[in-house]
């Protein structure tokens, strides 16, 4: 068998699900059409059929099935590509998952540039901003796979509504099989003195690589790794602004409300830095590759290294 | 009454006061969703006392019949059938809206004893409803799974991805009734966006369908355990009704939809046309 960090990410999705209905009968996986995108059809369908629900191209009816099911104690996982899970459902989310306070958790796929190929109709830079401001919604985005195994073990025996990012292909190794994921907390994945970098999801195997150069460059980078974006952890973050009083964020989706915003807000009211913040620049997207897009949106490698230079010199 | 030992007369009788106590809930309030809370009046009566098998003193019961209405603003009626049948002490129901209440204007699962399921945001409780019926199924449980959902609710799409969801997976365990009461807010459903041929659409998307008179106790029972009754689809009763019934002065009305109580003046007005305003409050 394949080590874990040689899978994609959709691959543990699928395979996490698994382990957890073999222990956990209540886990539900529920589709809307794009379980091969997903990575549950067949691995789940066909593993655990009572376990799993096609809800057909319907996704604000399968977030209502999710509600009934949670009800019942089931413990719904319901995919779909992010823009379908968080933008297009928002409503039902935020009525029959958030305020009734109905234990679903919301799988949004390819969130961000990673949607390449579809285009600016499917590329959803704002789910992390929209789920992040509804009340009673934690928002996750694993950076590997042994991060999204942990999280979806915690989030199994959880009954608070989540939402999580998921990219399907394979990621680099960031964390091994001791991986733990704790709501409300992140990771430092680097320590260093002269800028704090803050990361989630997709955008932190690059950060950790720009990280890696300009501390061999002779710049301390802090990196903080984010994978719970709501609750934020203030306390990391506080602590690294004082260290090296200047941040750096980046993210896979719009400036405008993510990530970015997050730490602003939490470092504005309790200790405030310079910060420079990376991400799409409040415009849609377009079918195009990675590169061109980090080119074009300037939230790259070579963008974030020179953000970390150029903010060194903002410092009091 | 209970459902062992059925009498019309007292059935007509706490039909005549649950309209009478809900008119006055809305009136204490100042205002509220009177006119679609009124048309179910029977059906809740019918539905709590009749039909669904539940336990007052064990609201989540795991073998007790579920309900759903997802025209969550009817929820005067469900509050004030719930409090009849012993879920909660009947000097909640003129809380109704007021700061710190238990009994918000739409029904609320995490506050009040006996609401199934939490709803407001119309078209999104008959998926609830799916969600709960499918959960029977996995678990082999046998409880039904009632669902309200009102004709001008109908327009949104949800419900048809429901429809759907609910045939393609046999959720006989499922009934849903629409509360045709002809109106909505902005007018008469045939004039805003007609939903005839109604009972056929329901048949295409493959669901058995009843029409009843949601003002008849017999023709209620009757339907209500048919529908119960059916195998292998789910089962959609169109409930014809009048909306505000009982109440002349809002009865059939398009501003009945929600009225406002801003004094003692109007607070007479609609309690004075109750069909039955010789009712003593039970608060």
């Amino acid at each position: 068998m394949a080590e874990l960090h040689e899978m994609e990410m959709r691959a543990v999705y699928a395979q996490t699900l698994n382990e957890l209905m073999e222990t956990n009968p209540a886990v539900m996986c529920l589709e809307a059409d794009l379980g091969r995108a997903s990575g549950t059809v067949p691995k789940v369908s066909d593993a655990h059929p009572d376990n799993f629900v096609e809800c057909g191209v319907a996704e604000a009816n399968m977030i209502c099935v999710g509600a009934g099911l949670a009800l019942e104690g089931k413990i719904p996982f319901c995919a779909s590509f992010s823009c379908f899970a968080s933008r297009r459902v928002y409503d039902q989310i935020t009525i029959s998952v958030a305020y009734a306070n109905n234990n679903v958790k919301i799988v949004g796929t390819a969130p961000g540039i990673t949607q390449g190929p579809n285009g600016g109709t499917h590329m959803c830079f704002q789910d992390l901003a929209i789920m992040r401001a509804m009340p009673n919604m934690h928002v996750y985005s694993p950076c590997d796979v042994y991060e999204l195994r942990a999280m979806l073990r915690q989030m199994a025996s959880s009954d608070q509504p989540a939402y999580m990012q998921l990219v399907r292909p394979k990621l680099p190794k960031i964390f091994d099989d001791n991986a733990t994921f704790t709501p409300g907390k992140a990771v430092v994945l680097r320590e260093g003195s002269d800028v704090t970098l803050v990361s989630t999801g997709f955008m932190t195997k690059f950060a950790r690589d720009v990280a890696d150069e300009l501390s061999a460059n002779g710049v301390g980078v802090d990196l903080l790794h984010c994978p719970s974006v709501k609750p934020l952890d203030i306390e990391a973050l506080v602590a690294s602004a004082k260290k090296t009083g200047a941040v750096v964020t980046v993210e896979n989706q719009n400036i405008v409300g993510g990530l970015g915003s997050a730490v602003c807000e939490a470092l504005g009211e309790n200790y405030p830095v310079p910060i420079q913040r990376l991400g799409i620049n409040d415009q849609f997207g377009e079918v195009a590759t990675e590169g061109y897009l980090f080119d074009k949106h300037c939230f790259g490698p070579k963008h974030i290294t020179e953000a970390c230079q150029a903010i060194l010199k903002r410092k009091a | 009454m209970n459902n062992e030992a059925f009498d019309a007369k007292k059935f007509d009788l706490l039909t005549e006061e649950l309209r009478y106590v809900i008119t006055d809930m809305v009136c204490c309030a100042g205002s509220g969703h009177l006119g679609g809370a009124l048309s179910l009046v029977e059906t809740f009566i019918t539905l709590y006392y009749r039909v669904m098998n539940v336990d007052p003193s064990n609201p989540k019961w795991a073998n007790r019949d579920r309900l759903v209405m997802s025209k969550g603003h009817g929820a005067p009626v469900w509050y004030a059938a719930l409090a009849y049948k012993g879920y909660f002490p009947k000097d909640w129901l003129p809380t109704l809206n007021a700061d710190g209440t238990k009994l918000p204007s739409h029904a609320d699962e995490r506050t009040v004893p006996g609401i199934d399921a939490t709803t407001g945001s119309l078209g999104q409780g008959l998926s609830v409803a799916c969600g709960m019926a499918l959960a029977a199924k996995l678990d082999k449980q046998n409880h039904t799974v009632f669902c309200i959902i009102g004709d001008g609710e109908t327009n949104e799409g949800q419900n048809w991805e429901a429809a759907m969801f609910a045939a393609h997976k046999n959720l006989d365990n499922l009934v849903a009734i629409t509360d045709y009461n002809k109106l909505q807010i902005d007018g008469f459903t045939d004039d805003i966006l007609g939903l005839e041929p109604l009972v056929e659409k329901w048949q295409s998307f493959g669901w058995e369908v009843f029409e009843m008179d949601g003002h008849n106790r017999d023709d209620l029972y009757e339907k209500l355990t048919a529908a119960k009754n059916v195998t292998g689809k789910p089962a959609m009763i169109i409930a014809h009704t009048i909306k505000g019934k009982g109440c002349s002065e809002i009865e059939n009305t398009i501003g009945s939809h929600n009225i406002k109580v801003p004094d003692e003046a109007a607070r007479e007005k609609y309690l004075s046309a109750m069909s039955n305003a010789d009712i003593e409050l039970p608060y």
